[in-house]
């Protein structure tokens, strides 16, 4: 109650965004992470929880939610959805076996409520593993063309490994909540 | 957790060793107060004194971070009882958790610890910098490399934990035929051998996946980036060098030997996993699994582990996490396998080895 508040409060007066990153647990989220903020990504263990990386990205603050997406703990992420203002989806391109699970998923989380107003940005990511489906595909096979006609949205095709497309993308998602948020106040 | 104080000048990863000791020293005696304990709580109960704890956790937290940034921005220099003060906050947070964690999930626990760890260092960083010449030391001293892994630092609690759910799965959507990537399918009682060449750039840069195969002995030699096993059953998967993460769903009466960054185990059951791997293996959905060192050879292993940044033993094939066990104590899921029962050296060179 009083922590959501006094977190809104903040984050209007220092240009903070919060961006929630989830996907199929083996995507890239951490490595993703720990890549944009210019941090070694040699020993990343799967996400036990969750971790917290607050980062300056040109004027604005990012407060980026990283949530472990084993299946076990996919219940949880919805503990995280409040006063997001961008979501991040990270594909594993070269994870075929699993993109219905993928879709599944993600199809779950853009019903959500409280959701309905967050940017939402996918990482078609491992584009550096030879076989990985492009960002086009990657966009068919989840039906992006389906979605809400209200939702800002787009797939960018990245590599954590090289840092390909990363900043692409979060430059996109960035100005995106940008124009919404703050031309407002 | 007042035991074993450090000497202030004890180097980085001497304090961080010594930090992961004594959390380890912890939750074991956590767990032996557990174990003494005459009635376990049910699973039901425990979701909602976690919840309370989270609040509880994430509100003291809140606070002690307030405290933190207004003696960092205030003009002068804080009060050796400013500085206790806080320090006392925080010690009684670590209590909070300590009482909490025999109910807690062990993510919980870590992420708390993790939290914990952070907010001294930042206490220590705020009161150093106000006061260059430091007078007063704390207790508990931790250091910057944090004994949790990595991604686990900066955690912070502030959640609620609901009541897990699995999801019912959807049916393929068949869009995508995953049958044309690299890999060993439907195979039954055969030898499969691939060598992922050194020099041939393409091939280590690829992905490699062995699906429904039974009664095969399987060997993988070289460097490859990820490697995705689904429906294996009564196999042998040797394999070199993972460069990124192996990824297993449902495996049973298999023997795998791996070198990997990272390794999942999902719906394993009775397998053995002779592992060297860089970050902490997980299992999901298994039993009866169990876990030794690596222990496998062939000609050029050594420079395969070392272009994969897998030439040293990190110890991590002990150290398994289990996202199905909820609690502090030792999963009864898993087991270390005991040295007598372990295979010896593997070398796939020669064939027919046993
Ligand atoms: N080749 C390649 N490997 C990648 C890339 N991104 C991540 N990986 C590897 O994929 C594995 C999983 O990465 P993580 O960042 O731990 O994945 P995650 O989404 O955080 O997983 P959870 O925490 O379990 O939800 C690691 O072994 C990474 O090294 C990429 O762009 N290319
Ligand atoms: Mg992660």
């Amino acid at each position: 109650m009083g922590l959501l508040s006094i977190i809104r409060k903040i984050k209007r007066k220092e240009k903070e965004m919060r961006i929630l990153m989830v996907g199929l647990d083996n995507s890239g989220k951490t490595t993703i992470v720990m890549k944009i903020n210019g941090e070694d990504t040699s020993v990343i263990s799967p996400t036990l929880g969750f971790n917290i990386k607050t980062m300056a990205y040109q004027k604005y603050t990012l407060n980026i939610w990283d949530v472990g997406g084993q299946r076990t703990i996919r219940s949880y992420w919805r503990n995280y959805f409040e006063q997001t203002d961008g979501l991040v989806w990270v594909v594993d391109s070269s994870d075929l076996r699993r993109l219905d699970d993928c879709k599944y998923e993600l199809d779950n989380l853009l019903k959500e409520e409280r959701l309905s107003g967050a940017s939402l940005l996918i990482f078609a990511n491992k584009q550096d593993i030879q076989g990985s489906l492009s960002p086009d595909e990657i966009a068919k096979v989840l039906y992006l063309d389906a979605m809400d006609k209200s939702r800002h949205w787009k797939i960018v095709g990245c590599s954590a490994f090289t840092g390909e497309g990363l900043l692409e993308g979060f430059d996109w998602m960035v100005q995106d909540i940008a124009s919404r948020i703050y031309m407002l106040d | 957790m007042e035991d074993n104080e450090q000497p202030s000048h004890d180097s980085a990863a001497t304090a961080a060793a010594a930090l992961e000791q004594k959390h380890a020293a912890m939750l074991e005696r956590l767990a032996n107060r557990h174990q003494s304990r005459a009635t376990a709580k049910p699973d039901s109960n425990s979701s909602g004194s976690t919840q309370s704890f989270l609040s509880q956790f994430s509100q003291s937290k809140l606070s002690i971070d307030d405290q933190i940034s207004r003696i960092r921005t205030q003009p002068n220099p804080p009060q050796k009882a400013e500085l206790e003060a806080i320090s006392l906050g925080i010690s009684a947070l670590e209590k909070l958790v300590a009482e909490h964690s025999y109910l807690l999930p062990p993510y919980e626990v870590r992420n708390s610890l993790t939290a914990i760890t952070h907010l001294r260092q930042t206490l220590d960083d705020a009161s150093a910098a106000v006061a260059p010449k430091k007078k007063f030391s704390f207790k508990n001293k931790s250091s910057k490399k944090s004994a949790a892994p990595a991604s686990d630092q900066k955690s912070e609690v502030v959640s609620e934990v609901e009541s897990n759910k699995t999801n019912p799965r959807l049916g393929k959507l068949g869009l995508m035929d995953s049958s044309a990537a690299p890999g060993f399918r439907n195979k039954d009682k055969e030898e499969l051998e691939m060598e992922f060449n050194r020099g041939e750039v393409d091939a280590r840069n690829g992905e490699f996946t062995l699906s429904n195969l039974r009664d095969c002995e399987v060997r993988l030699k070289g460097c490859l980036r990820a490697l995705f096993v689904d429906n294996v059953v009564k196999c042998k998967v040797y394999v070199g060098a993972v460069m990124g993460s192996v990824l297993i769903e449902g495996a049973e009466g298999c023997v795998f030997v791996l070198a990997s960054h990272q390794i999942r185990i999902h719906n394993a059951k009775k397998c053995s996993f002779y592992l060297r791997v860089r970050s902490r293996p997980i299992i999901e959905d298994s039993n009866g699994v169990r876990f030794a060192p690596y222990c496998l050879s062939y000609r050029g292993i050594e420079e395969d582990l070392a272009e994969a940044n897998l030439d040293e033993e990190t110890g991590n094939w002990a150290n398994v996490d289990d996202f199905r066990w909820l609690r502090a104590l030792q999963s009864p899921n898993w087991s270390l396998l005991p040295e007598h029962d372990r295979v010896g050296m593997l070398n796939t060179d020669k064939k027919n080895e046993k």
